[in-house]
């Protein structure tokens, strides 16, 4: 439990019904809660990749990597910290139309590089004030967080919708899965 | 096959016969009638085994596989008929039997709209097993029942499920054709052996004072009881067994030493605590091995061997992993072991073999009291089949006496509920092994609880003539739980007394032939005439109430901390 950090589990797999059941199975077995999951299409045609970001100790990812492994239909399961591979997320935040008051816009995206998606969301055409910016921002989980928290404390913050892990592997599929494929 | 149109049914049939199948063990009902339909067009090519319950299929299979080392098989239909066999998959699943089920399913449009006898079977079995699969049209039979044996009968082998909707049954196929299933890119059945790691395991065997092997059943799944052997010859190295691998090795082996675990023998115990170097064969280091887990083989060099890489390290990391099959990695390392002189190694086990001897084998086997022991049924039985039996059991106290006093000369000739402690897996499991190997003797020990969970099975006897010989240790007790109650919870035998019916009755009306012995003298004659007599016989004998099975090392005690009896 004291070493508990972030890990990010990764899983390349056959595009099979069942497979996705098998692998939280592993997690629920041991009441390991899930922080993230994904599952993406790979490069290669029928093979998916999950993402899955949990908080443990190293020796339970390594028991969680080998026992994902061990299902059939798994073709390889790795685990990383997130410094070892470019882990990103991206998040789309709803936020009050407030935001445009004085400079608070320009403070916050100076502080945090966003885009802004869409203007006037939903406001009415009678033209009260109760239309929303959408923003856009893509980084580490860090800084996702740090998006939020400000928007939050400063009362902006209407939604937010995240992503999860999206991980680039230093190596490519082929690599990854050398010998399998 | 032609031109022939035929059912998906009989294409299922089809499959089976070419992976050589030629019996099933099942129970009918209303979605899988299309099955059986076609048995009975097809009696000649498929024997099947009506059982009297769903489990009592799965266990038979279960035995069946255990027995032959061919994948069993068993056919449920939809619903309570599939649920019932889920603890038969769970116990095959830890004890790694090939086993192929078969479950019918509601139609596919169906599936999903709580169906009359519609269950999820496939999400209830994936824990359980090694892989499932449904199958919703014809056509898929063929492919889906080749990965199913290749997947259960192969690496480390295990439970499948192939769950076939209705629709798929009846559909029609215009011929069969049948490929088998020799690889998928998603699992790798036969990982190559790292030959550098076989070479530091030998350097370190030759290099020990106090070498020990322990192997599991993994030896019997891979068939490397010849190697094994070899190699514990030619490194003059002592070897000792976890329940599940009894019998790869013959009892009277000069270097076998023993049963190690909770009730196992003191010498291969006390050596695992005192061995400079292990040898890990074919076995996943259970609790019911290891004892406290902290406290375990703390001077030992650890090399473990198995086919299934989430076992290595999974419970303690080994200095050497090798990932491969067993056989091969034996074979490999007999050709550099070294011989070393051991006799100061091997005294040390027969001087634990002494202390067992006097503490407790010499109670059990010749006892001063009135009562009949557990022990001397089980060594009477060894005694008269010369050790040439299969042995079958069920969980409890007659488990571990049976697996304590049998003694093997040939391997596979032990078939127990290892990893989930099954009650009621005896009586079916015993049936498919006799069905499996019909020339050999097949005793089941069993005790008043535990037969009294699959008892029906005995009407499975009766129809099909199977010649079991059952051996009922009645102390009219749970008697492992009482045997808890008394150690550990000052004898509050809370629900563990057992009033039982008259089993001599229940063995008449199963037209069995059968007798009660109360009294030692009376024993031998009994074994002798259930011996002799043809076809299956019921023996039961009224033992000790309250005997304990001894040594013990308690659940969660280091290995070093043995009880002889009850007052230590
Ligand atoms: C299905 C199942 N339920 C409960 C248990 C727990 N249990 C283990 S041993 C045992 C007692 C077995 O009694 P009996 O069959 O009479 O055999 P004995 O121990 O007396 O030899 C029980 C209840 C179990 N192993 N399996």
């Amino acid at each position: 439990m004291e070493n508990n950090r972030e890990y990010i589990i990764s899983a390349f797999t056959e595009n099979h019904p069942g497979i996705l059941f098998r692998v939280a199975s592993v997690f629920l077995r041991r009441k390991i809660n899930i922080e993230s999951f994904k599952v993406s299409d790979s490069p290669v045609r029928g093979i998916s990749l999950f993402t899955i970001v949990v908080e443990i100790d190293e020796s339970m990812a390594r028991v969680l990597v080998q026992q994902i492994n061990r299902i059939v239909g798994v073709l390889k399961s790795n685990y990383y910290t997130a410094e070892g591979r470019l882990s990103q997320e991206v998040a789309l935040f709803k936020v009050r139309k407030a935001i445009l008051r004085g400079d608070t816009f320009e403070q916050i995206s100076r502080k945090h590089p966003l885009r802004l998606l869409q203007m006037n969301g939903g406001a009415s055409r009678t033209g009260n004030n109760d239309g929303y910016l959408v923003l856009r921002k893509s980084g580490y989980k860090e800084e996702i967080d740090a998006l939020r928290d400000e928007l939050k404390e400063r009362g902006l913050l209407m939604e937010l919708s995240r992503s999860g892990s999206i991980i680039l592997h230093r190596e490519t599929v082929e690599e990854t899965m050398d010998g399998i494929l | 096959m032609g031109e022939k149109k035929i059912s998906g049914a009989e294409a299922l049939l089809f499959s089976l016969n070419a992976e050589g199948v030629d019996t099933l063990f099942g129970y009918p009902g209303g979605t899988i009638i299309p099955l059986y339909d076609a048995l009975y067009v097809h009696a000649d090519k498929m024997r099947h085994i009506l059982t009297r319950h769903e489990q009592g299929a799965i266990h038979a299979a279960q035995g069946f596989a255990r027995a032959s080392g061919r994948t069993g098989v068993c056919i449920a239909t939809s619903g309570p008929g599939a649920t019932n066999l889920l603890t038969g998959i769970a116990d095959a699943m830890i004890d790694s039997t090939p086993v192929v089920c078969i479950t019918a399913q509601v139609p596919v449009n169906a599936l999903g709209t709580d169906f009359f006898q519609e269950a999820d079977i496939i999400s209830m079995t994936s824990p359980v097993t090694k892989w499932n699969y449904q199958v919703t049209t014809a056509a898929e039979i063929a492919p889906a029942i080749a990965r199913a044996f290749f997947l259960a009968g192969t690496g480390r082998p295990g439970p499948v499920v192939i769950d076939v909707t209705k629709n798929a049954l009846v559909e029609m196929l215009d011929g069969f054709e049948y490929e088998k299933c020799k690889e998928l890119r998603c699992y790798n059945d036969h990982p190559v052996v790292d030959t550098d790691a076989l070479e530091r395991a030998v350097e370190l065997l030759n290099g020990a004072e106090r070498p020990l092997i322990i192997f599991g059943q993994g030896i019997k799944l891979s068939g490397a009881e010849k190697q094994l052997r070899e190699l514990s010859e030619r490194g003059n190295i002592p070897m000792a067994s976890t329940v599940l691998g009894l019998s790869a090795v013959p009892s009277d082996h000069p270097n076998f030493v023993g049963m190690v675990g909770m009730h196992g023998n003191v010498a291969p115990n006390r050596m695992t605590q005192q061995a400079d170097v292990i040898l890990a064969v074919g076995m996943r280091f259970s609790d019911r091995v290891t004892g406290k887990i902290g406290e375990y083989a703390r001077q030992a060099r650890l090399i473990h061997v198995d086919i299934d890489a989430s076992e290595l390290g999974r419970i303690i990391t080994p200095e050497i992993a090798i990932l491969g099959d067993a056989a091969e990695a034996l074979a490999a390392m007999k050709r550099t072991i070294e011989a070393r002189d051991r006799a100061a190694w091997f005294a040390t086990a027969a001087e634990q073999h002494a202390i067992e001897y006097r503490e407790v084998i010499s109670k059990d086997l010749k006892p001063t009291k009135e009562r009949v022991t557990m022990g001397e049924v089980i060594d009477g039985v060894a005694r008269a089949t010369g050790g040439d039996a299969i042995v079958v059991t069920d969980v409890g106290q007659h488990q571990m006496e049976a697996a304590r006093y049998s003694r093997f000369a040939r391997t596979r000739s032990l078939i127990t509920s290892g990893g989930l402690g099954t009650m009621g897996y005896g009586l079916p499991a015993a049936i498919g092994a006799k069905i499996a190997l019909p020339n050999r003797q097949v005793v089941l020990f069993c005790g008043d609880g535990g037969l009294q969970m699959t008892i029906q099975e005995l009407g499975t006897i009766l129809e099909w003539k199977v010649g079991v010989k059952i051996v009922l240790l009645n102390n009219s007790f749970l008697g492992m739980v009482r045997q808890w109650q008394q150690l550990f919870f000052e004898r509050r035998y809370s629900s563990t007394p057992m009033t039982n019916p008259d089993f001599q009755k229940i063995a008449d009306a199963y037209e069995m032939p059968h007798r009660r012995v109360e009294r030692r003298e009376d024993l031998a004659p009994a074994i002798e005439e259930m011996l002799s007599t043809p076809g299956a016989y019921f023996l039961e004998v009224k033992v000790d109430e309250e005997d304990c099975v001894f040594p013990m090392i308690p659940g969660g005690a280091a290995l070093n901390d043995i009880m002889f009896n009850e007052s230590l």
